[in-house]
């Protein structure tokens, strides 16, 4: 099939045959490196099989056709429980920044080993001291002693030397990569984004213990980390808006899959609760299919070319606040399984209580609803 | 119709909405070809005509055109409504007195009615839905006005946050029922966009309200006549909440929770 004639039928419909046709299923292995396993053994089968190569450029192996061809895949994905969506979906924000910002040669060389699951890649943003306020970060890059000169070290080609600590960085410890978040000046403008190799000497990662029980998220610590200047992303003072540049990514195709699996998860309720609240039922499914409606119209503005803007910040209160719903509907209908039994309803559960925290809390974004959208000027 | 026809029909109701309401408004609509427009484009008409009833507070019987179309019969009339809590109601077309909450609306109650078919049922929950949602967009506007203009403690009320907050979660819930009504097709499509459109104008209703404070409780400010719209549209055709349960009903019987819109 050629990609110019690719659309969201055809390729919905050839992947279901396809799927149907090679069992992907995970296997016993629920703990946290089986799902990392099952995720590489996912994306290599679908990157092989050509799937997982759409919707993405031929600069990076992709095989063309628009971003809406992933959020098709994502979904099957999910509605089969083949991966845990969350991980799934990071090539969503790592692969659109790599293309934008990486030197062209850079990202050819080291996208298709992340989409074809040979390699694993983290995203170093968060710090202790720099939650909700992302730009107070303090991370510092500063050019190698040696170089031509201070201003002038990344025009010259000189090392960078970064040092500092990361916190929040979902599978550093199964990482190859990092796009890394350092200061380089002051302000916004003063953030600078990095592609470091993980293996580099000075870089220490710590699995954080969570609530839920996975050592998804680490500590990540950087002491004097010799970074090359070709593999800065974008230019001195770039960072800020790339960081920026994810959420439209993030917030379209991520979000699809998502709501996806969480349709599994209102499926799975069904058939396991013997509880007739037809409200709470009713009302988990109507916030799910409020999501899902909200986010089919910011695909499809983005589709049509729209830059996607504040206005995602609404997608994501939708789908946060719809994840928390079904979940403690799942809680008051399943009495007791999750408090008394080791169900992967706890887990989840457990899990969902992040869904108004990560990626901007549920307050962020009604700062930036009223500020932006509703122009109630500055707070 | 393209884009520009569009917003000048948009206007051009604004307009007349803004002159009439009750049974000279639907008088105005006649005159300007209601009847063929929805009979020629009802996905355009409904949602601009609703919408923009609820945005300007304006009132007509039209929801009776809706359903008589759907219902294979000629506009003008009045067909039955199934009102929440098992009531049937005639919305008339003419100004009568009326005993309902929102006593602009010559509702009366009936001591039955016949059922509405399922095509007419979910075209009359969308055309509702658009209006609730263009009476909380109402609702918001006149309270964001407020904020921005009425001080207190020497600022003005929209620097606070917790002011900020309410009207943001107004706006969020006003923009997911708008998406549910622009992807409702069948009938299931319709209860949800109706339930969810008639929650968000309660929440809207509801934080309006309180950040309006005083000023928002007398009858001199408009903001009662919305919500008082809001509270009997609600219950027009299924309440929010009853058609709620409906649909947790129908999941469970189902043991799936349907995906009704794809990619």
């Amino acid at each position: 099939m050629s990609s110019t004639h690719m659309n969201v039928a055809d390729f919905r419909s050839g992947l279901r045959t396809w799927l149907d046709r090679n069992d992907l299923s995970p296997g016993p292995d629920h703990s946290l490196d089986g799902q990392v396993a099952q995720l590489a053994r996912v994306r290599r089968a679908l990157f092989d099989a050509g799937w997982m190569r759409y919707g993405w450029p031929p600069d990076v192996q992709g095989l063309g056709g628009p971003a809406v061809l992933r959020a098709v895949l994502g979904e099957e994905v999910a509605e089969r429980g083949l991966a845990e969506p969350g991980i799934y979906s990071m090539v969503e924000v790592l692969v659109p920044t790599l293309i934008s910002y990486a030197p062209p040669a850079l990202a050819r060389t080291m996208v298709p080993r992340l989409l074809s699951g040979r390699e694993q890649w983290c995203q170093g943003f968060s710090e202790p001291g720099s939650g909700s306020d992302l730009a107070s970060l303090t991370t510092r890059a500063v050019p190698r002693e040696g170089g031509t000169s201070h201003s002038s070290g990344a025009e010259s080609g000189g090392d960078w030397v970064i040092t500092g600590q990361k916190v929040w960085t979902s599978l550093a410890q199964y990482a190859a990569r990092c796009v890394l978040l350092t200061r380089t000046g002051p302000g916004h403008g003063g953030i600078t984004a990095f592609f470091v190799d993980m293996d580099t000497p000075g870089i220490t990662v710590r699995p954080l213990r969570t609530m839920h029980g996975v050592d998804e998220f680490a500590e990540v610590f950087l002491d004097d980390v010799v970074v090359p200047a070709d593999r800065m992303l974008g230019r001195p003072g770039d960072g800020w808006q790339l960081a920026m540049d994810l959420l439209p990514h993030e917030r379209s195709t991520c979000f699809w899959h998502r709501i996806a699996h969480l349709f599994t998860r209102l499926d799975r309720l069904l058939d396991e609760t013997g509880d007739p609240d037809d409200d709470a039922l009713g009302a988990a499914y109507l916030a799910l299919h409020t999501a899902r409606a909200r986010s089919h119209a910011t695909q499809r503005r983005l589709a049509e070319g729209a830059v996607l803007g504040p206005e995602t910040s609404v997608d994501k209160v939708l789908l946060a606040t719809a994840e928390q719903r079904l979940f403690d509907t799942a809680r008051d209908l399943l009495p007791g399984v999750l408090e008394l039994t080791d169900s992967p309803w706890r887990e989840e559960y457990l899990y969902s209580r992040a869904a108004t925290i990560y990626g901007g809390t549920a307050e962020i974004q009604r700062n930036i609803i009223a500020r932006r959208l509703l122009g109630l000027g500055k707070d | 119709m393209d884009q520009a026809e569009r917003e000048l029909l948009a206007e051009t109701l604004r307009k007349t909405m803004t002159a009439a309401s009750g049974r000279a408004l639907d008088s105005a609509l006649a005159d300007l070809g209601w009847a063929e427009l929805l009979a020629e484009l009802p996905d355009v008409a409904v949602p601009l005509t609703f919408r923009l009833l609820g945005e300007t507070g304006a009132h007509a019987p039209l929801l009776n055109d809706v359903l008589l179309r759907a219902a294979g019969r000629p506009p003008g009339g009045t067909t039955a409504l199934p009102y929440t809590g098992g009531a049937w109601v005639r919305w008339e077309r003419d100004d009568r007195e009326s005993t309902a909450l929102d006593g602009d609306l010559p509702l009366r109650i009936l001591p039955t009615g016949d059922p509405l078919t399922d095509p007419a049922l979910a075209a009359g929950r969308r055309a509702l839905g658009w209006w609730l949602l263009g009476t909380g967009r109402a609702m918001l506007a006149l309270a964001r006005t407020h904020v921005l203009d009425r001080t207190q403690f020497g600022r003005p009320l929209s620097s606070f946050q917790a002011v900020r907050h309410r009207l943001a979660e107004t706006l969020v819930d006003l923009e997911g029922a708008e998406a549910t009504l622009l992807a409702a097709e069948d009938g299931l499509g319709s209860l949800l966009a109706k339930a969810a459109a008639g929650r968000a104008a309660l929440t809207a209703a509801r934080h309006c309200q309180q950040v309006l404070g005083g000023i928002g409780f007398t009858a001199e400010h408009g903001l009662h006549r919305h919500v008082r719209r809001t509270l009997v549209l609600d219950g027009l055709l299924g309440s929010a909440r009853e058609l709620t349960r409906e649909v947790g009903a129908l999941l469970r019987e189902s043991g799936t929770a349907p995906r009704l819109i794809q990619l």
